[in-house]
């Protein structure tokens, strides 16, 4: 039986990033599964709205493999009213040719908490790339805290994701990725020794008003990524995007540090987002652990802001 | 007289006020990580690449759209820009060099009406007013080429960390010039990045620098304006 070429039994949307230039080395047809096959073609949808209650649910789920979900908890002590949901990859690492699209939606006042069950491993490709399109909607007075846990890219690795935020100007999402240089321990290490990561993320109102767009393209095969200015002597990147209401910018702006300190190897900065839509926090360091917390701190000055309420500790096990 | 424009409005003495921002070197200097020309050439060339794939591509299309007559474009590109600009300094130095060298442009091209219709609308709040947007006006009113252009703003970028270097980094005018010559020549190869670019693909990735930045507009040692 003849393999079909791409997308046959794809019944979602299909995601593509061939006409990024940036990708146009990455083009050839996967010699293994086809772009598209089933299991290589994740999707994602959750739909997160008040009960008659009014308390926050997951009412709404779609999903293809190898994206999962399990059922939404309600462990978060500060914010027991908060549903807490884990995205898992039965999966395994992105590949060559795999595409994803997940689809966040909290309806008006409600609130969601979203990470992923273990880092996300791009592994090593050879003839194409792996590519996620996202899109985050956030209705009146909604709140989404996303705190997935890191991206960590292989050698050879290729991966470029597009992240639509369409915020309403009462809402907030605190959207977070952190970028490790690869596998740090592998052998006598990894790092930077990928094609390419490309990142792109924008806001804008529900109405289509732009707000911000931010791009960036790690290419450590061309440019000098060890150079001052750029990742220098670290090894971890974080970037964290906050999304709020105008009267919390300048309160959580301030209540944040800017720091770098040689000794420990970790830094952290803030900028005010532009068309007043919020804030970006960046974060270089050398190891998950005291990244993650940095973000997590971070997190937590905006949930006290918005929320009244500080992060809980994190799980010892996580 | 095309060489005479070229020169003009790459001199650093061009009357847009380049000369009160550092790029965040000044943060880097004093916590002694741009110490001396190996640092500052690594820092300096950081801040030409991200200027070539972020401002030097808005440059390039608003002279596109200028020689194309189309003045929403120029003020589309204008506004696209703002949109990519993360800091609130970067906005701040963008738009009043910006609106500087508006002001001169409509002296030195009295017939470029896109100038003139820019300017208006700059002063009415409907367009940002960007610099890369004004270099790109200016470099088509006075009939230069997009390499022309490229380099020039590319140079004047340079020159800018390099000057405030003099004042802030233990170098030499020598280290200083050598820089200066080995960084432009590496801009012919960002240029043939740069000229296949649109909005989709602007891009900019220096972290330590974005955080250099924030240090500094949080911190309060100023020399200079960033």
């Amino acid at each position: 039986m003849a393999f079909p070429e791409t997308y046959e039994y794809t019944d979602v949307e299909i995601v593509s990033f061939d006409k990024a230039k940036e990708m146009k080395p990455y083009l050839t047809k996967p010699r293994a599964m086809y772009v598209g096959a089933p299991g290589k073609h994740g999707y994602l949808r959750l739909g997160f709205e008040l009960d008659a209650d009014g308390k926050s649910i997951l009412r709404d789920l779609d999903r293809r493999v190898p994206l999962i979900v399990q059922q939404e908890l309600y462990f978060d002590e500060e914010l027991p009213g908060m549903p807490c949901v884990y995205i898992l990859s039965s999966g395994g690492p992105n590949i060559d040719g795999d595409r994803y699209r997940q689809i966040f939606t909290l309806k008006k006042d409600s609130m969601a908490f979203i990470s992923t069950g273990a880092a996300t491993k791009l592994a090593k490709m050879q003839d194409n790339y792996s590519g996620m399109l996202q899109t985050i909607q956030l209705d009146e007075g909604a709140y989404l805290e996303y705190l997935p846990e890191p991206i960590i890219p292989h050698a050879n690795t290729r991966f470029i994701s597009d992240t639509q935020l369409v915020v309403h100007p009462t809402a907030t999402v605190f959207y977070s990725e952190i970028f490790m240089g690869g596998r740090k321990y592998h052998g006598d290490g990894e790092l930077f020794q990928y094609d390419i990561l490309s990142i792109c993320s924008h806001g804008e109102r529900p109405d289509g008003t732009p707000l911000f767009r931010e791009k960036f393209i790690i290419d450590p095969k061309k440019e000098n990524i060890r150079d001052i200015g750029i990742m220098h002597g670290f090894d971890i990147f974080a970037n964290v995007l906050v999304m709020t209401p105008e009267e919390n910018i300048q309160p959580i702006y301030d209540a944040v540090e800017a720091f770098y300190d040689p000794k420990l190897k970790l830094a952290a900065g803030i900028t005010h987002l532009p068309n007043n839509a919020g804030l970006l926090f960046k974060v270089l360091g050398m190891e998950t652990g005291p990244v993650k917390k940095v973000v997590r701190e971070f997190c937590s000055k905006v949930r006290q802001q918005v929320k009244g309420k500080p992060l809980p500790p994190e799980f010892p096990w996580r | 007289m095309k060489t005479a424009h070229l020169l003009q409005m790459t001199d650093s003495t061009f009357p847009v006020g380049t000369f009160s921002f550092s790029n965040g070197l000044e943060t880097a200097s004093h916590m002694g990580i741009v110490h001396d020309a190996n640092t500052l050439e690594q820092y300096t060339r950081s801040v030409a690449r991200q200027g070539a794939f972020s401002d030097g591509v808005a440059a390039l299309l608003a002279y596109r759209a200028t020689n194309a007559g189309n003045p929403d474009e120029v003020e589309n590109i204008d506004r696209e820009l703002m949109l990519f600009k993360m800091n609130d300094e970067a906005r701040m130095m963008l738009q009043r060099m910006g609106k500087k060298l508006a002001e001169l442009g409509v002296k030195l091209f009295p017939d470029c009406e896109i100038m003139s219709k820019w300017l208006t609308d700059i002063k009415e709040g409907k367009t940002p007013g960007t610099y890369p947007v004004a270099q790109g006006i200016a470099f088509a009113a006075a009939g230069l080429s997009e390499e022309d252009l490229f380099a020039s703003h590319q140079y004047g970028v340079i020159n800018m960390v390099l000057s405030a270097a003099l004042r802030c980094v233990r170098v030499s005018h020598y280290d200083t010039q050598l820089i200066l010559q080995r960084l432009c020549a590496e801009s012919d190869a960002l240029f043939e990045e740069a000229r296949e670019m649109t909005f989709e693909d602007m891009n900019s990735f220096v972290p330590e620098m974005d955080i250099f930045a924030s240090l500094h507009e949080k911190g309060n040692m100023r020399m200079f304006m960033n």
